[in-house]
């Protein structure tokens, strides 16, 4: 049993400078049969081995949305998800890497910069917002949603970012192709009773402009926190882009 | 052997207003100074809206959402008396006149809380939060989540306004300037600020007339026993210090009491607030004595001083923190289901912690949850007026001609609001009014100031000291600095305190200072971590000192702030509040302002209607088991109804008011 051994050893992906360096730690566990968590490893290897290694995180309970990383190739939420003995800590391969676990995050978000008008204060506020609205707030922004999405994925060449450093695109026009959390985010304007018809049509408009298309093939996309991305995000802006008729239907 | 540095390129930006973080009170000073026609930029180290803000319980107050009758005194009264008479006047009844329509602009970007059609508002919880005498927090689904889509949104969609991230703003780049006060002295303006875009591998040096600091606050001082954002490492203290602001309150801090102290994953994390205990939960040392009872009517800063009193004690549990015993709740035949059904819903994030990590029967109540304070809200910070700007001198309000000219501050960066202890839901609202208020008044402030000419050479010894901590000779490392620090912190200037401790975290706080220059960092310009840690566990460092002289002024307790050494400072005594500054590198001085008082016949009727709840309370634990059941299913079904099965609720909801006798 894994569980009585006193270390548990892991591999973490270091990157500097465009230098990949594989560091093998072994953490010490701090009491009796403790399953540490990916970011307990993190903070360990930090504290004892490699004072200057990179990675984010923030609450340490699933809410902030920072820390995640890959752990044998796919995505997890570091501060929720334990480790075992040879697990590879990685940073998520959807992004390019600033160093070592950290990655650039921000040319996600930018692709929606004024693409998402806000609603007009003089809107009466007092209106209830229908369940599937709140659904999709619960979204913590961890990314991990990027992970085999082929949308995403044309933003870079044989699916890695072509450069390990720059988001391939100007870094203040964000990705051209979009991915499932920015068609999140257009879905939630879209399911805002607030929102007049014209800037819903307009919702549709920028999810076509952003590679809606790809995702009439694609088996569906897995979010971090668990939101059916598929029932309650692509379904409905496919649905909305057949019935208008700019995206053939499946 | 010569190592070859590389230099770090410097770009040079004009803005009118920059404002530094992107949580809640960043959001609405970005969004109101624009709105104003500035040119804003806004710097966040953390991903847009990673925050706080994000990952509190999402409960806002909204002034007259639950009542009619709920006017601004009365809300600006309950401040004052909850924060010890040392919030000033003119910030609690600015927070009061703005708290019924600040939180619209959430609204506007996409927050959606549930509607009281009756009362055409946003629906308030059933009952008042501990300390408010009026229904008038609103709770919403996804709790800070919800919160954190809307300030995205704010700050994407701003029109005039420009963002980056993973970008660490390192200090205010202030001049004397040419003009003098009344007392002819002359005056601080700020002309900019440098700052460090990690992402891009660039110093940006920008020139900018007003400046709102909205970086959050201090918790990861005494991090892992906080359970706030890794962030919080003290920036804009040290910011404003470093600049000469005045701060105010900082020995002020406030910790949650009932965190979990192990296992180390979930350290720190909340477990329950006082009102958790419910009727009959109480506080017990290592070998079961009880040391706090009627725990649901208690303040958080009275059950941390319990618990931390008996750890001082050797009483003690294992992991340094008391047994939060609710058994007899669960116990129960008639009123225990409710119990249990009150303590799965009232925080139900809290109860996800305590079950993941407890063990099963700690998750049904059936042994009691080992619990510890944890660091949570600075209630202290920057020295304000109530548009948020930068005062001074030795009056209790202070005035802007003796504060930073064109410094503002916003939310936890800033003092003056809460005092010695802060009410339940109101930091979401500080954030927004005082966001808002900071925003606009730096608006109008940078559109009547022409402090960005000629201030290039201002800007220069900041870029020189910054360019040396990259690529610096050294064999230390910050984060063996900053564990140590941390560590001590908790120990020196955390829950309790005395005169030998605070001298001893002075000895180290100059130890720690002088290895700053010894610290070795790598010479790379993109997201350069060892940078970055020396960086942040210098602003740790100046917090720290600040944190420190408060406390040595403040000989005796009150609020968030326990000197073992001191007796109790009475509501009757005459208010002080500490301010302090840094006069040199690693110097703080501090000093007291006097408040005005709460009039007396108001504490009296207060401190009774205290005593009668704490009476009653243990009257009720002192019956006989069978009346005691009966009495406690009427007061559970009075608040939750009398059908179980309809109380399927969000954080805080009804039943988080429990303790409080007030009815809907």
């Amino acid at each position: 049993m894994t569980n009585n051994k006193k270390s548990i050893r892991v591999e973490i992906d270091t990157y500097r400078d465009g230098e990949k360096t594989i560091i093998e730690y072994v953490f010490e566990k701090r009491e009796l049969g403790e399953r540490p968590m990916a970011l307990d490893v993190l903070l360990q290897a930090q504290a004892k081995k490699i004072p200057d290694l990179a990675f984010r995180f923030g609450c340490r309970a699933r809410n902030c949305g920072v820390c995640t990383i890959d752990i044998n190739g796919r995505p997890r939420i570091a501060c929720r998800t334990r480790v075992r003995e040879g697990d590879r800590l990685s940073p998520i391969a959807t992004l390019p890497i600033l160093s070592d676990l950290v990655v650039r995050r921000d040319g996600i978000a930018r692709q929606l910069r004024n693409r998402l008008p806000t609603n007009s204060q003089a809107n009466e506020l007092n209106v209830e917002a229908p369940e599937e609205y709140h659904q999709l707030t619960k979204c913590i922004e961890c990314y991990a949603c990027l992970d085999n999405c082929p949308m995403h994925a044309r933003n870079f060449t044989r699916g890695k970012p072509t450069d390990t450093t720059k988001p391939p695109s100007d870094t203040q026009q964000g990705y051209r192709w979009g991915n499932p959390f920015t068609l999140l985010k257009l879905q939630r304007v879209r399911m805002d009773p607030l929102t007049t018809t014209t800037v819903r049509e307009s919702a549709v408009d920028t999810a076509i402009m952003l590679g809606l298309e790809s995702c009439i093939k694609c088996p569906g996309c897995k979010c971090g926190v668990g939101i059916n991305l598929k029932g309650v995000v692509i379904k409905p802006l496919l649905e909305a882009a057949n019935n208008s008729g700019r995206i053939p239907p499946e | 052997m010569v190592e070859v540095r590389k230099t770090i390129a410097i770009t040079w930006l004009n803005y009118d207003v920059i404002v530094v973080g992107s949580g809640g009170a960043g959001a609405h000073a970005a969004h109101a100074a624009a709105s104003l026609g500035s040119q804003v930029l806004v710097v966040s180290k953390d991903p847009i809206g990673a925050s706080d803000t994000k990952i509190s319980e999402g409960i806002a107050t909204v002034r007259a959402s639950g009542a009619v009758d709920d006017s601004e005194t009365e809300l600006s009264t309950n401040l004052q008396m909850a924060g010890g008479d040392l919030p000033l006047r003119s910030i609690t009844n600015a927070f009061a006149a703005d708290s019924e329509h600040a939180y619209d602009l959430y609204r506007v970007n996409g927050l959606r809380p549930s509607i009281d059609t009756e009362r055409n508002k946003p629906l308030s919880l059933p009952l008042p939060l501990g300390g408010h005498t009026k229904r008038r927090s609103v709770g919403h689904e996804n709790c800070g989540v919800a919160f954190s889509h809307a300030n995205w949104q704010i700050i994407l969609q701003g029109q005039n306004i420009t963002y980056i991230e993973d970008a660490w703003f390192l200090d205010l780049a202030v001049r004397k300037s040419p003009n003098k006060n009344e007392h002819g002295h002359s005056i601080n303006e700020v002309v900019g600020g440098l700052i460090y875009h990690a992402a891009n591998g660039e110093l940006l040096a920008v020139r900018a007339s007003a400046i709102v600091l909205a970086a959050g606050g201090v918790s990861t001082l005494y991090f892992p026993k906080t359970d706030t954002m890794r962030g919080n490492t003290g920036d804009s203290y040290a910011i404003a210090a470093r600049a000469g602001a005045e701060l105010v309150d900082m020995e002020q801090l406030q910790f949650l009491p009932f965190c979990l102290a192990s296992p180390p994953s979930y350290e720190g994390l909340l477990a329950g607030e006082p009102v958790t205990a419910s009727f009959l939960g109480v506080l017990r040392d290592k070998s079961g004595k009880v040391i706090l009872d009627g725990v649901y009517l208690r303040t958080r800063a009275e059950c941390s001083a319990a618990i931390m009193r008996a750890v001082e004690k050797g009483d003690g549990t294992e992991n340094n923190g008391a047994f939060l015993d609710m058994t007899a709740n669960k116990k129960a035949p008639l009123s225990g289901a409710y119990f249990e059904k009150f303590l799965a819903t009232c925080l139900p994030s809290a109860y996800q912690n305590v079950r993941q990590a407890l063990s099963k029967k700690a998750g049904r109540c059936e042994e009691p949850w080992e619990v510890r304070p944890a660091a949570h809200y600075m209630m202290g910070g920057i020295r304000v007026d109530a548009d948020g700007a930068s005062v001074g001198g030795p009056n209790g309000d202070g005035v802007r001609t003796k504060g930073i000219k064109g410094l503002f501050a916003a939310g936890q960066s800033m003092g003056g609001l809460f005092g010695a202890n802060r009410l339940g839901s109101t930091s979401l609202t500080e954030g927004a009014v005082f966001g808002a208020r900071a925003g606009r008044a730096a608006a109008a402030y940078s559109r009547n100031s022409d402090t960005t000419q000629n201030v290039d050479l201002i800007f220069k010894p900041l870029i020189a000291t910054h360019s040396q901590f990259f690529g610096q000779n050294g064999t230390l490392s910050a984060t063996a600095i900053r564990l140590a620090l941390q560590e001590e912190s908790w120990n020196k200037i955390g829950p309790v305190r005395t005169a030998r401790r605070l001298q001893e975290m002075e000895t180290n706080l100059k130890k720690w200072r002088a290895k700053l220059y010894k610290i070795k960092t790598s010479s790379s310009t993109t997201w350069n971590q060892s940078f970055i840690d020396l960086q942040e566990l210098r602003n740790m460092l100046d917090a720290a000192g600040l944190i420190l002289a408060s406390a040595y002024e403040r000989t005796d307790s009150l609020g968030g702030h326990v000197r073992l050494d001191g007796k109790q400072i009475s509501s009757f005594a005459t208010p002080y509040s500490v301010i302090v500054r840094s006069i040199s590198d690693g110097t703080y001085v501090a000093r007291r302002v006097i408040r005005p008082r709460t009039a007396l016949k108001k504490i009296i009727s207060y401190k009774i209607q205290e005593q009668k709840r704490l009476l009653m309370a243990r009257w009720i634990r002192l019956l006989p088991k069978g009346i005691q059941d009966k009495i406690l299913l009427k007061r559970y079904q009075a608040i939750m109804g009398e059908d179980l099965k309809a109380q399927e609720t969000f954080p805080g909801a009804p039943e988080a008011a429990i303790g409080e006798l007030t009815k809907p």
